[in-house]
């Protein structure tokens, strides 16, 4: 009984962490699992996939309601990221767990070194295009120019244009095969890929980001499901946990100083990310 | 910046109080799951059952721990599904076959992972 209060306690730890540093929680579900309580990666991969799902889907579903989100611009780039999980999802029983231990080492380093360059912008703080997006008077110059025009048009928001689609789906469906390896949303790939890459504002980015997250994980979470790879004992408390963990966080997150928070942070991402090479090396 | 937007505000909102719905339905189903899990004094490193959809209904009854956690956890997967469904279903009322057809190939690319998982053991 102690142990699912342990796994419940762990999971709402990860929940609150990332709620306040704007991660989803599978960056430290995953070594929580697997350094703390000694569970496979893959079995870590599903729980954390699961936990990811509960979290992104209820912030998806406020920001629906508040008309924050761009749907049509989510839909449209799930469509690839769910089929990047898709791959990633059967890929990931094709590979050593040790390579998988090595490839999540990478991302803490990436996720850690993110955080050091972070800084704080303001929530509706979005970034000049610099190629025009569908300008009343542009003249299209041929049948394929004036779709991906339209297409564009369509997918931009009341007060801001889309530019670079072809790089946004591309990244989503990359974003979507390392959230189906690593059991992570890829808000950490998709929102600056969307807010710097595609000129979305932050705000409506984080929105979207979220709106995404839930297809991607449930789109290989079915296929951990399927192949006995979610337990439900351990993915109940964690998945529990990590919800109750980000409802506070959320909460609380204007009164916590972020600069001690992300020092530590950074440096138990990197204290994690030795242990999973270690492990990865026997 | 001036486009057509047949699918309103009130639709996305409606959208997010779905998902909001689902998801907290999802959250009781585990949580009673874990009340029950707590109560009967299982270990939950000692491995859960596997997934028996046939027994469910009946382990259901019984309150046995695993049945709930395992209809949470497909509720959980349920969950954006059933928001995409629900923006076919709007995509196709207010007239943008486009977003309905990308809709429905999200719902396909699932369909997809579902069967090689199955196919594949």
């Amino acid at each position: 009984m102690i142990e699912a209060l342990w796994l419940l306690a762990g999971g709402a730890a990860a929940g609150v962490f990332g709620s306040l540093l704007g991660l989803g929680g599978g960056v430290l579900i995953v070594p929580l699992l697997t350094l703390g309580f000694g569970l496979d990666l893959r079995a870590a991969v599903g729980v954390s996939l699961v936990s990811v799902i509960v979290t992104s889907s209820a912030a998806a579903g406020v920001y629906l309601e508040r008309n924050i989100a761009n749907l049509r611009l989510g839909m449209t780039l799930e469509l690839f990221t769910a089929g990047g999980a898709l791959v990633g999802g059967l890929i990931a029983f094709l590979i050593d767990e040790r390579l998988l231990a090595v490839l999540f080492a990478i991302l803490l380093g990436y996720v850690s070194l993110t955080m050091l360059r972070q800084k704080t912008p303001s929530p509706d703080e979005g970034p000049t295009p610099t190629e025009p997006f569908s300008a009343p008077d542009d003249e299209p110059t041929g049948d394929f120019e004036a779709l991906r025009l339209a297409a564009l048009d369509r997918l931009a928001g009341d007060d801001y244009p889309i530019r670079n689609l072809g790089r946004g789906i591309g990244g989503s469906a990359g974003a979507g095969v390392v959230s189906a390896l690593l059991g992570i949303g890829g808000g950490i790939i998709k929102v600056p890929l969307m807010h710097v890459g595609m000129g979305v504002p932050l705000r409506v980015a984080t929105a979207t980001s979220n709106l995404m997250i839930g297809v991607t994980a449930a789109a290989s979470a079915v296929i951990y499901l399927l192949r006995g790879e979610i337990d439900p004992y351990v993915a109940g408390p964690v998945a529990i946990g990590v919800f109750l963990g980000a409802s506070v966080g959320s909460r609380v997150a204007h009164r916590v100083d972020l600069r001690i928070l992300r020092w530590l942070f950074v440096a138990v991402l990197t204290y994690t990310a030795v242990l999973m090479l270690l492990r990865a090396l026997g | 910046m001036t486009r057509p937007h047949p699918v309103d505000r009130r639709f996305e909102r409606r959208l997010g109080r779905l998902l909001i719905g689902v998801t907290y339905s999802a959250v009781v189903l585990l949580l009673v799951g874990v009340v029950l899990l707590l109560a009967a004094g299982i270990s939950p490193l000692a491995g859960g059952p596997s997934f028996e959809p046939a027994d469910l209904a009946a382990d259901l009854l019984a309150l046995e721990p695993a049945a709930f956690l395992w209809l949470g956890l497909l509720a959980v997967i349920a969950t954006p599904v059933s928001r995409v469904l629900g923006a076919a279903a709007g995509f196709v009322r207010g007239g943008e076959p486009l977003m309905a057809a990308i809709a429905v190939a999200i719902l396909g690319v699932i369909a997809v992972g579902v069967l090689a998982a199955l196919l594949g053991g």
